[in-house]
């Protein structure tokens, strides 16, 4: 019954589905950077009436991303190092590098309106694996001006309040929404994206 | 001796009862407006928007004395009068029923300022189902999650001309064909807390506990049901049902909820028409 002083912190967890489509025939290598496997946000409190928070998603990106991209194109490889970029360099086709660039929530204390939000903006960049590059340490790098494309793409999820649902678990709903729309975004417009779309057009023509 | 805590509470219902079947209905564009008084069925979810206990704005404690301490005491209890009109317009019914192909009925969730109630559609479901056993009707979430991501709110179909652009995948088309998909039916609307008055004090201390005050609070509900004939890729009906209802809680040591079953009533409504309407038996 009594409230605590801490931080509330939610560590986003969901189910989801792989998508339904026919798979792109292009074999993907995602670099997943250790600041988007580790992504949080930490919102100090403004006031002694409200709370700090801590928004842990990056697990939950992580499980997601791999689940869409595994669904949407025909091959997909992880490129976390010197051994994997190697070792997929002959056969991988394009490198995809997921940023997130911003996540913002709202609760409905701050709002006054009973639905929790949130929206997140990811940037996205289309490389090819010649452009990766590898380090001493192990680290893998690129020029972001060698991109094929570099593209953003905003997501948005709120669920309502509902009875006995405390704040953490209906942030992490509207989360996990909200990653639902960032893969169904993705999904509609990939191949919308001008520089995405001459990449594919230019793969037709080789072929 | 410890003092009595007094904590000032905004009435709200934690159940969601139904109402018996308003009508009778008529068809092809008619409107039924219905006045009801209906028993409480207290195995229903919450009729009332609600906000989590420990939302904020308040202390815990208090939140947690209004939503669940009437819930204690109500079960079972009185019901309040919910006013209810249904409007109906539909054609080319399936005058056989639709034997072994499916239906199912999703919620409008791409307006910004509300979303179809999850709870509303399967309560809708759940009414057609035990109305005719022989009805298929596929759970929403089960089916949105099968067809990940073409019925997420930035991606499901509005228009009938839609369902072509989405037949265009063949996984999808194969899916639709493995559940016999005859009948989309997509409900728009929800229920909205319309006013509330009043207060309670509520005490507690070592002998007991007890509450002392009025409160009142109005719900309205607004759903629309269009329905699509998936084959002929038409629209073939639309049933709007409205109900509203005011909802009071005296408290003379003990809460006393008389409940407006809102939701209940409009899901009720709309589920019985969609029953005459995909029913051979009805």
């Amino acid at each position: 019954m009594l409230a605590g002083c801490g931080a509330k912190q939610v560590v986003v967890e969901g189910k989801f589905p792989p998508p339904i489509m026919e798979p792109l025939p292009i074999t993907v290598g995602v670099v997943y950077s250790d600041a988007f496997k580790n992504h949080e946000i930490y919102d100090e409190a403004a006031g002694r009436a409200e709370s700090d928070w801590v928004v842990q998603t990056g697990g939950a990106q992580m499980v997601f991303w791999s689940t869409l991209f595994n669904g949407m194109f025909e091959k997909v490889v992880r490129i976390n190092d010197h051994e994997s970029l190697h070792k997929h360099e002959d056969h991988v086709d394009v490198v995809l590098i997921p940023i997130i660039e911003d996540l913002q929530y709202t609760i409905p204390m701050y709002t006054n309106v009973k639905v929790y939000e949130i929206w997140m903006k990811y940037r996205f960049r289309m490389v090819t694996i010649d452009d990766i590059h590898d380090h001493d340490n192990g680290d893998l790098s690129y020029h972001p001006e060698q991109s094929l494309a570099d593209w953003t793409l905003s997501a948005y999820g709120k669920t309502p309040t509902a009875f006995m649902q405390s704040d953490e678990a209906a942030v992490n709903l509207a989360a996990v929404v909200a990653l639902r729309d960032a893969g169904a975004n993705f999904i509609t417009s990939f191949e919308r994206v001008p520089d995405v779309a001459r990449w594919l057009d230019s793969r037709e023509g080789m072929e | 001796m410890i003092p009595w805590r007094h904590y000032a509470m905004r009435l709200h219902n934690p159940l969601r009862p139904t109402a018996p079947t308003p009508g009778p209905y008529r068809r092809l564009g008619d409107a039924t407006s219905t006045s009801m008084c209906a028993r409480l069925r207290p195995s229903m979810a919450a009729d009332a928007p609600l906000s989590p206990i420990w939302a904020g704005g308040e202390s815990s404690i208090v939140g947690f004395f209004r939503r669940v301490l009437p819930g204690f005491f109500m079960v079972g209890f009185l019901s309040g009068c919910v006013t209810a009109t249904v409007d109906e317009m539909t054609f080319l019914e399936p005058t056989e029923g639709i034997g072994d192909a499916s239906v199912v009925i999703l919620g409008r969730r791409h307006a910004p300022d509300y979303e179809t109630e999850f709870e509303f559609i399967e309560c809708i479901g759940d009414h057609i189902r035990r109305g005719d056993k022989s009805i298929t009707v596929l759970h929403e979430l089960q089916f949105i999650n099968d067809l990940y991501p073409w019925f997420e709110p930035r991606t499901a179909p509005l228009r009938t001309e839609d369902i072509d652009k989405l037949l265009e995948h063949k996984p999808v088309a194969e899916k639709f064909a493995e559940l016999k998909l005859e009948y989309m039916i997509w409900i728009d609307g929800s229920t909205v807390e319309t006013n509330s008055s009043g207060s309670m004090t509520c005490g507690v201390g070592p002998g007991g506990a007890g509450c002392f005050g009025f409160g009142t609070w109005g719900n309205a509900s607004e759903y629309e049901a269009t329905i699509w004939d998936f084959t002929d890729q038409a629209e073939v009906g639309r049933i709007s049902a409205n109900t509203s209802g005011q909802s009071y809680m005296p408290a003379v040591v003990v809460p006393i909820p008389i409940i407006a079953p809102v939701q209940g009533a409009a899901c009720d409504s709309l589920g019985d028409q969609l029953l005459k309407y995909l029913s051979a038996k009805i």
